[in-house]
Protein backbone atom coordinates (compact mmCIF):
# COMPACT_ATOMS: atom_id res chain seq x y z
CA UNK A 1 0.00 0.00 0.00
CA UNK A 2 2.80 2.43 0.94
CA UNK A 3 4.65 1.53 -2.26
CA UNK A 4 1.58 2.39 -4.33
CA UNK A 5 1.16 5.70 -2.49
CA UNK A 6 4.80 6.61 -3.21
CA UNK A 7 4.26 5.71 -6.84
CA UNK A 8 1.56 8.37 -7.36
CA UNK A 9 3.75 11.47 -6.54
CA UNK A 10 6.60 9.91 -8.55
CA UNK A 11 4.35 9.63 -11.60
CA UNK A 12 3.23 13.22 -10.99
CA UNK A 13 6.83 14.45 -10.97
CA UNK A 14 7.55 12.57 -14.23
CA UNK A 15 4.43 14.12 -15.82
CA UNK A 16 5.50 17.66 -14.81
CA UNK A 17 9.03 17.10 -16.17
CA UNK A 18 7.58 15.74 -19.41
CA UNK A 19 5.33 18.79 -19.80
CA UNK A 20 8.25 21.17 -19.18
CA UNK A 21 10.28 19.35 -21.83
CA UNK A 22 7.39 19.48 -24.30
CA UNK A 23 6.93 23.27 -24.11
CA UNK A 24 9.98 23.77 -26.29
CA UNK A 25 8.76 21.64 -29.18
CA UNK A 26 9.80 24.17 -31.82
CA UNK A 27 13.51 23.59 -31.16
CA UNK A 28 13.14 19.80 -31.43
CA UNK A 29 10.78 19.42 -34.39
CA UNK A 30 12.01 21.88 -36.98
CA UNK A 31 13.04 21.19 -40.56
CA UNK A 32 16.66 22.38 -40.25
CA UNK A 33 17.99 18.85 -40.78
CA UNK A 34 15.72 18.29 -43.78
CA UNK A 35 16.90 21.53 -45.42
CA UNK A 36 20.55 20.71 -44.71
CA UNK A 37 20.42 17.17 -46.13
CA UNK A 38 18.35 18.04 -49.19
CA UNK A 39 20.77 20.83 -50.17
CA UNK A 40 24.12 19.28 -49.16
CA UNK A 41 23.75 15.48 -49.27
CA UNK A 42 24.55 15.00 -52.97
CA UNK A 43 27.48 17.41 -53.02
CA UNK A 44 29.02 16.00 -49.85
CA UNK A 45 28.60 12.29 -50.51
CA UNK A 46 27.55 11.72 -54.13
CA UNK A 47 24.40 9.89 -53.10
CA UNK A 48 20.93 10.81 -54.41
CA UNK A 49 19.32 8.90 -51.56
CA UNK A 50 19.77 11.01 -48.43
CA UNK A 51 19.31 8.01 -46.12
CA UNK A 52 22.27 6.23 -47.74
CA UNK A 53 24.21 9.49 -47.53
CA UNK A 54 23.68 9.51 -43.77
CA UNK A 55 24.40 5.87 -42.95
CA UNK A 56 27.33 5.40 -45.32
CA UNK A 57 29.03 8.76 -44.99
CA UNK A 58 27.96 11.18 -42.26
CA UNK A 59 27.34 8.43 -39.69
CA UNK A 60 29.48 5.57 -41.04
CA UNK A 61 30.92 4.97 -37.56
CA UNK A 62 27.44 4.00 -36.28
CA UNK A 63 26.84 1.67 -39.23
CA UNK A 64 30.03 -0.25 -38.44
CA UNK A 65 28.70 -1.07 -34.98
CA UNK A 66 25.34 -2.01 -36.49
CA UNK A 67 27.18 -4.53 -38.68
CA UNK A 68 29.05 -5.79 -35.60
CA UNK A 69 25.76 -6.34 -33.73
CA UNK A 70 24.54 -8.80 -36.39
CA UNK A 71 27.88 -10.63 -36.29
CA UNK A 72 27.64 -10.96 -32.49
CA UNK A 73 24.02 -12.16 -32.72
CA UNK A 74 24.97 -14.85 -35.25
CA UNK A 75 27.92 -15.93 -33.12
CA UNK A 76 25.66 -16.19 -30.06
CA UNK A 77 23.08 -18.33 -31.87
CA UNK A 78 25.81 -20.62 -33.19
CA UNK A 79 27.26 -20.97 -29.69
CA UNK A 80 23.90 -21.91 -28.17
CA UNK A 81 23.05 -24.45 -30.87
CA UNK A 82 26.33 -26.35 -30.82
CA UNK A 83 26.45 -29.88 -29.42
CA UNK A 84 28.99 -32.65 -29.10
CA UNK A 85 27.04 -35.68 -30.36
CA UNK A 86 27.91 -37.09 -33.75
CA UNK A 87 24.90 -37.51 -36.02
CA UNK A 88 26.38 -38.69 -39.25
CA UNK A 89 23.69 -40.97 -40.57
CA UNK A 90 20.75 -39.53 -38.64
CA UNK A 91 17.57 -39.81 -40.65
CA UNK A 92 14.23 -38.45 -39.48
CA UNK A 93 10.93 -39.83 -40.68
CA UNK A 94 9.08 -36.51 -40.99
CA UNK A 95 11.90 -34.87 -42.98
CA UNK A 96 11.38 -37.28 -45.83
CA UNK A 97 7.78 -36.25 -46.52
CA UNK A 98 7.65 -34.70 -49.93
CA UNK A 99 6.71 -31.02 -50.30
CA UNK A 100 3.61 -30.50 -52.51
CA UNK A 101 4.44 -30.22 -56.22
CA UNK A 102 2.59 -26.91 -56.67
CA UNK A 103 4.66 -25.38 -53.89
CA UNK A 104 7.92 -26.58 -55.43
CA UNK A 105 6.97 -25.18 -58.84
CA UNK A 106 6.07 -21.77 -57.43
CA UNK A 107 9.25 -21.71 -55.36
CA UNK A 108 11.31 -22.40 -58.47
CA UNK A 109 9.55 -19.55 -60.29
CA UNK A 110 9.93 -17.15 -57.37
CA UNK A 111 13.56 -17.92 -56.50
CA UNK A 112 15.37 -16.17 -59.41
CA UNK A 113 13.02 -13.17 -59.28
CA UNK A 114 13.62 -12.63 -55.57
CA UNK A 115 17.37 -13.08 -55.95
CA UNK A 116 17.51 -10.53 -58.78
CA UNK A 117 15.36 -8.05 -56.84
CA UNK A 118 17.59 -8.40 -53.78
CA UNK A 119 20.73 -7.75 -55.81
CA UNK A 120 19.02 -4.77 -57.47
CA UNK A 121 18.14 -3.29 -54.07
CA UNK A 122 21.74 -3.76 -52.87
CA UNK A 123 23.48 -2.29 -55.92
CA UNK A 124 21.07 0.63 -56.37
CA UNK A 125 21.19 1.56 -52.69
CA UNK A 126 22.52 5.06 -53.40
CA UNK A 127 19.98 5.86 -56.12
CA UNK A 128 16.69 4.35 -54.95
CA UNK A 129 15.19 3.30 -51.60
CA UNK A 130 16.99 0.31 -50.15
CA UNK A 131 20.55 -0.54 -49.35
CA UNK A 132 22.78 -3.25 -48.03
CA UNK A 133 20.70 -4.38 -45.07
CA UNK A 134 17.33 -4.51 -46.85
CA UNK A 135 18.75 -6.15 -49.97
CA UNK A 136 20.68 -8.66 -47.87
CA UNK A 137 17.49 -9.64 -46.04
CA UNK A 138 15.69 -10.18 -49.38
CA UNK A 139 18.57 -12.31 -50.72
CA UNK A 140 18.55 -14.38 -47.51
CA UNK A 141 14.80 -15.01 -47.86
CA UNK A 142 15.37 -16.07 -51.48
CA UNK A 143 18.05 -18.54 -50.42
CA UNK A 144 15.70 -19.90 -47.75
CA UNK A 145 13.24 -20.86 -50.51
CA UNK A 146 15.81 -23.47 -51.60
CA UNK A 147 15.11 -25.32 -48.34
CA UNK A 148 11.45 -25.58 -49.29
CA UNK A 149 12.36 -27.13 -52.62
CA UNK A 150 14.62 -29.72 -51.00
CA UNK A 151 14.83 -30.02 -47.20
CA UNK A 152 17.80 -32.38 -47.24
CA UNK A 153 20.00 -29.67 -48.72
CA UNK A 154 22.98 -28.95 -46.52
CA UNK A 155 25.02 -25.77 -46.24
CA UNK A 156 28.42 -25.64 -44.59
CA UNK A 157 27.67 -23.23 -41.75
CA UNK A 158 31.27 -22.95 -40.56
CA UNK A 159 32.42 -21.78 -43.99
CA UNK A 160 29.61 -19.21 -44.15
CA UNK A 161 30.51 -17.74 -40.76
CA UNK A 162 34.20 -17.59 -41.67
CA UNK A 163 33.33 -15.66 -44.85
CA UNK A 164 31.11 -13.33 -42.79
CA UNK A 165 33.93 -12.57 -40.34
CA UNK A 166 36.34 -11.84 -43.19
CA UNK A 167 33.74 -9.56 -44.81
CA UNK A 168 33.41 -7.62 -41.56
CA UNK A 169 37.18 -7.07 -41.47
CA UNK A 170 37.09 -5.94 -45.13
CA UNK A 171 34.28 -3.55 -44.20
CA UNK A 172 36.37 -2.04 -41.40
CA UNK A 173 39.35 -1.74 -43.77
CA UNK A 174 37.39 -0.02 -46.56
CA UNK A 175 35.71 2.33 -44.08
CA UNK A 176 39.04 3.42 -42.60
CA UNK A 177 40.80 3.85 -45.99
CA UNK A 178 39.99 7.57 -45.89
CA UNK A 179 42.54 7.95 -43.08
CA UNK A 180 45.31 7.51 -45.67
CA UNK A 181 43.79 9.22 -48.71
CA UNK A 182 42.20 12.23 -47.01
CA UNK A 183 44.76 13.28 -44.40
CA UNK A 184 43.54 11.69 -41.21
CA UNK A 185 39.77 11.94 -41.76
CA UNK A 186 38.44 8.65 -40.32
CA UNK A 187 35.30 6.87 -41.53
CA UNK A 188 34.20 8.85 -44.55
CA UNK A 189 34.45 8.47 -48.31
CA UNK A 190 38.02 7.75 -49.39
CA UNK A 191 37.53 9.67 -52.66
CA UNK A 192 38.34 13.34 -52.19
CA UNK A 193 35.77 16.13 -52.24
CA UNK A 194 36.72 17.24 -55.78
CA UNK A 195 35.24 14.16 -57.46
CA UNK A 196 31.52 14.16 -56.63
CA UNK A 197 30.65 12.17 -59.78
CA UNK A 198 32.63 9.04 -58.88
CA UNK A 199 31.98 9.07 -55.15
CA UNK A 200 29.19 6.52 -55.70
CA UNK A 201 31.87 3.83 -56.19
CA UNK A 202 32.56 3.88 -52.44
CA UNK A 203 28.84 3.72 -51.60
CA UNK A 204 28.26 0.78 -53.96
CA UNK A 205 31.29 -1.06 -52.58
CA UNK A 206 30.13 -0.67 -48.98
CA UNK A 207 26.53 -1.59 -49.89
CA UNK A 208 27.67 -4.79 -51.60
CA UNK A 209 29.87 -5.78 -48.63
CA UNK A 210 27.10 -5.07 -46.10
CA UNK A 211 24.52 -6.87 -48.29
CA UNK A 212 26.67 -10.01 -48.56
CA UNK A 213 27.41 -9.95 -44.84
CA UNK A 214 23.73 -9.60 -43.84
CA UNK A 215 22.62 -12.29 -46.32
CA UNK A 216 25.21 -14.79 -45.08
CA UNK A 217 24.43 -13.99 -41.44
CA UNK A 218 20.69 -14.49 -41.86
CA UNK A 219 21.20 -17.71 -43.86
CA UNK A 220 23.36 -19.11 -41.07
CA UNK A 221 20.68 -18.16 -38.47
CA UNK A 222 18.04 -19.97 -40.55
CA UNK A 223 20.27 -23.00 -40.91
CA UNK A 224 20.84 -23.10 -37.16
CA UNK A 225 17.08 -22.98 -36.54
CA UNK A 226 16.33 -25.66 -39.15
CA UNK A 227 19.06 -28.03 -38.03
CA UNK A 228 18.53 -27.48 -34.29
CA UNK A 229 18.39 -30.89 -32.64
CA UNK A 230 18.87 -32.61 -35.96
CA UNK B 1 -7.93 9.81 -50.26
CA UNK B 2 -4.76 10.82 -48.47
CA UNK B 3 -6.67 12.12 -45.46
CA UNK B 4 -8.62 9.02 -44.47
CA UNK B 5 -6.24 6.26 -45.60
CA UNK B 6 -3.58 6.73 -42.85
CA UNK B 7 -6.33 7.04 -40.24
CA UNK B 8 -8.02 3.82 -41.40
CA UNK B 9 -4.67 1.97 -41.45
CA UNK B 10 -3.83 3.14 -37.94
CA UNK B 11 -7.20 1.91 -36.63
CA UNK B 12 -6.57 -1.41 -38.44
CA UNK B 13 -3.16 -1.65 -36.74
CA UNK B 14 -4.76 -1.28 -33.31
CA UNK B 15 -7.31 -4.00 -34.11
CA UNK B 16 -4.61 -6.38 -35.39
CA UNK B 17 -2.48 -5.75 -32.29
CA UNK B 18 -5.41 -6.52 -29.93
CA UNK B 19 -6.21 -9.67 -31.91
CA UNK B 20 -2.60 -10.86 -31.68
CA UNK B 21 -2.71 -10.53 -27.90
CA UNK B 22 -6.08 -12.25 -27.47
CA UNK B 23 -5.82 -15.04 -30.06
CA UNK B 24 -5.13 -18.61 -28.99
CA UNK B 25 -3.85 -20.43 -32.09
CA UNK B 26 -0.15 -19.96 -32.80
CA UNK B 27 -0.15 -20.17 -36.59
CA UNK B 28 -2.94 -17.60 -36.92
CA UNK B 29 -0.92 -15.27 -34.68
CA UNK B 30 2.08 -15.58 -37.00
CA UNK B 31 -0.03 -14.62 -40.03
CA UNK B 32 -1.39 -11.65 -38.06
CA UNK B 33 2.13 -10.50 -37.14
CA UNK B 34 2.99 -10.64 -40.83
CA UNK B 35 -0.13 -8.59 -41.69
CA UNK B 36 0.77 -6.07 -38.97
CA UNK B 37 4.17 -5.53 -40.60
CA UNK B 38 2.62 -5.05 -44.04
CA UNK B 39 0.18 -2.42 -42.75
CA UNK B 40 3.00 -0.67 -40.87
CA UNK B 41 5.12 -0.68 -44.04
CA UNK B 42 2.25 0.94 -45.96
CA UNK B 43 2.08 3.66 -43.31
CA UNK B 44 5.82 4.27 -43.58
CA UNK B 45 5.51 4.64 -47.35
CA UNK B 46 2.66 7.14 -46.93
CA UNK B 47 4.92 9.12 -44.57
CA UNK B 48 7.71 9.31 -47.20
CA UNK B 49 10.01 6.71 -45.64
CA UNK B 50 10.42 4.02 -48.32
CA UNK B 51 13.78 2.81 -46.92
CA UNK B 52 12.24 1.93 -43.59
CA UNK B 53 9.28 0.35 -45.38
CA UNK B 54 11.52 -2.04 -47.36
CA UNK B 55 13.34 -3.06 -44.17
CA UNK B 56 10.01 -3.60 -42.39
CA UNK B 57 8.63 -5.79 -45.20
CA UNK B 58 11.80 -7.87 -45.47
CA UNK B 59 12.35 -8.38 -41.73
CA UNK B 60 8.88 -8.12 -40.22
CA UNK B 61 6.75 -9.94 -42.74
CA UNK B 62 9.20 -12.49 -44.17
CA UNK B 63 12.05 -13.42 -41.85
CA UNK B 64 10.46 -13.21 -38.38
CA UNK B 65 7.32 -15.23 -39.33
CA UNK B 66 9.54 -17.87 -40.98
CA UNK B 67 11.67 -18.24 -37.85
CA UNK B 68 8.51 -18.48 -35.71
CA UNK B 69 6.99 -21.09 -38.03
CA UNK B 70 10.14 -23.22 -37.93
CA UNK B 71 10.39 -23.11 -34.14
CA UNK B 72 6.68 -23.68 -33.47
CA UNK B 73 6.42 -26.61 -35.89
CA UNK B 74 9.42 -28.15 -34.10
CA UNK B 75 7.50 -28.01 -30.80
CA UNK B 76 4.69 -30.15 -32.24
CA UNK B 77 7.00 -33.05 -33.05
CA UNK B 78 7.48 -35.96 -30.67
CA UNK B 79 10.87 -37.39 -31.56
CA UNK B 80 11.67 -41.00 -30.74
CA UNK B 81 15.09 -42.53 -31.27
CA UNK B 82 14.52 -46.12 -32.34
CA UNK B 83 17.41 -48.41 -31.44
CA UNK B 84 15.54 -51.64 -32.32
CA UNK B 85 15.09 -50.69 -35.94
CA UNK B 86 18.18 -50.61 -38.10
CA UNK B 87 18.23 -48.50 -41.21
CA UNK B 88 16.00 -45.75 -42.49
CA UNK B 89 12.23 -45.66 -41.86
CA UNK B 90 10.34 -44.43 -44.91
CA UNK B 91 7.37 -42.14 -44.27
CA UNK B 92 4.95 -44.52 -46.07
CA UNK B 93 6.21 -47.57 -44.21
CA UNK B 94 3.64 -49.03 -41.86
CA UNK B 95 5.13 -49.62 -38.44
CA UNK B 96 3.55 -52.58 -36.71
CA UNK B 97 3.82 -54.04 -33.25
CA UNK B 98 2.47 -53.24 -29.83
CA UNK B 99 5.00 -50.47 -29.14
CA UNK B 100 4.16 -48.51 -32.23
CA UNK B 101 0.41 -48.88 -31.64
CA UNK B 102 0.79 -47.57 -28.09
CA UNK B 103 3.01 -44.69 -29.16
CA UNK B 104 0.68 -43.79 -32.01
CA UNK B 105 -2.32 -43.71 -29.65
CA UNK B 106 -0.36 -41.65 -27.11
CA UNK B 107 0.81 -39.11 -29.68
CA UNK B 108 -2.67 -38.68 -31.13
CA UNK B 109 -4.14 -38.13 -27.66
CA UNK B 110 -1.69 -35.26 -27.09
CA UNK B 111 -2.12 -33.62 -30.53
CA UNK B 112 1.49 -34.16 -31.56
CA UNK B 113 3.21 -35.62 -34.59
CA UNK B 114 5.28 -38.78 -34.32
CA UNK B 115 8.78 -38.48 -35.72
CA UNK B 116 11.05 -41.49 -35.57
CA UNK B 117 14.78 -41.34 -36.17
CA UNK B 118 17.51 -43.98 -36.27
CA UNK B 119 21.27 -44.30 -36.37
CA UNK B 120 22.35 -41.75 -33.77
CA UNK B 121 24.83 -43.10 -31.28
CA UNK B 122 25.40 -41.83 -27.78
CA UNK B 123 24.29 -41.85 -24.17
CA UNK B 124 20.58 -41.52 -23.42
CA UNK B 125 21.22 -38.53 -21.19
CA UNK B 126 23.30 -36.69 -23.79
CA UNK B 127 20.78 -37.44 -26.51
CA UNK B 128 17.83 -36.01 -24.61
CA UNK B 129 19.68 -32.95 -23.35
CA UNK B 130 21.64 -31.99 -26.45
CA UNK B 131 19.40 -33.10 -29.29
CA UNK B 132 15.70 -32.71 -28.66
CA UNK B 133 15.01 -36.44 -28.69
CA UNK B 134 12.06 -37.11 -26.36
CA UNK B 135 12.23 -40.87 -25.93
CA UNK B 136 14.77 -43.61 -26.59
CA UNK B 137 13.31 -47.01 -27.53
CA UNK B 138 15.34 -50.23 -27.15
CA UNK B 139 14.96 -53.94 -26.39
CA UNK B 140 16.23 -55.58 -23.22
CA UNK B 141 18.32 -58.57 -24.42
CA UNK B 142 17.53 -60.77 -21.36
CA UNK B 143 13.80 -60.37 -20.83
CA UNK B 144 12.88 -59.39 -24.42
CA UNK B 145 10.89 -56.47 -23.10
CA UNK B 146 10.65 -53.15 -24.89
CA UNK B 147 12.32 -50.42 -22.82
CA UNK B 148 11.40 -46.76 -23.29
CA UNK B 149 13.64 -44.21 -21.62
CA UNK B 150 12.83 -40.55 -21.12
CA UNK B 151 13.57 -37.55 -18.96
CA UNK B 152 11.96 -37.53 -15.52
CA UNK B 153 11.18 -33.82 -15.77
CA UNK B 154 9.08 -34.25 -18.92
CA UNK B 155 5.31 -34.30 -18.28
CA UNK B 156 4.73 -36.52 -21.30
CA UNK B 157 6.93 -39.28 -19.91
CA UNK B 158 4.78 -39.36 -16.76
CA UNK B 159 1.62 -39.61 -18.84
CA UNK B 160 3.12 -42.36 -20.97
CA UNK B 161 4.17 -44.47 -17.97
CA UNK B 162 0.59 -44.33 -16.64
CA UNK B 163 -0.79 -45.37 -20.02
CA UNK B 164 1.66 -48.25 -20.41
CA UNK B 165 0.91 -49.89 -17.02
CA UNK B 166 -1.53 -52.41 -18.47
CA UNK B 167 0.90 -53.74 -21.09
CA UNK B 168 3.53 -56.07 -19.61
CA UNK B 169 5.65 -56.10 -22.78
CA UNK B 170 6.61 -52.46 -22.33
CA UNK B 171 8.53 -50.76 -19.58
CA UNK B 172 9.07 -47.02 -19.11
CA UNK B 173 12.19 -45.82 -17.32
CA UNK B 174 12.47 -42.18 -16.29
CA UNK B 175 15.96 -40.99 -15.46
CA UNK B 176 17.02 -37.86 -13.65
CA UNK B 177 18.87 -35.15 -15.47
CA UNK B 178 22.24 -33.90 -14.35
CA UNK B 179 22.83 -30.18 -13.97
CA UNK B 180 23.40 -28.19 -17.09
CA UNK B 181 26.33 -25.84 -17.36
CA UNK B 182 24.80 -22.72 -18.81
Amino acid sequence: MIKKLILIPLLGVILILFMIAMTDLESIYNNAGKVFFSSNAYLDTGSLNAVTAIYLDYRLFDSLFEAAILLIAVAGIMWISQHKIKEKNASFMLDKYKTPDLFITFSRLLYPIMLTFGIYVIVNGHLSPGGGFQGGAIVATAILILYYIDISKTIDVKLIITIEKILFLILLFVASLSFFTRDGLLFTNFIGSDFTQIKAIFLMLLNIIIGLKVALGLVSIFTAFLKEGR
Amino acid sequence: MNEWLPLALQILLIFIAITIVLHKRNFTIIILISAFSLVAATLYTLNNAPDVAIAEVAIGSAIIPLIYIISISRQREFIILDKTHTGFIAPDEKLEGIVYDVLDKFVKANHLKLNICCDIEGDEEDLTSELNVDLVLSVDPKTKKFVIKGKESSLLVGKLSKMVEKYDMIEVIAFEESDLYD
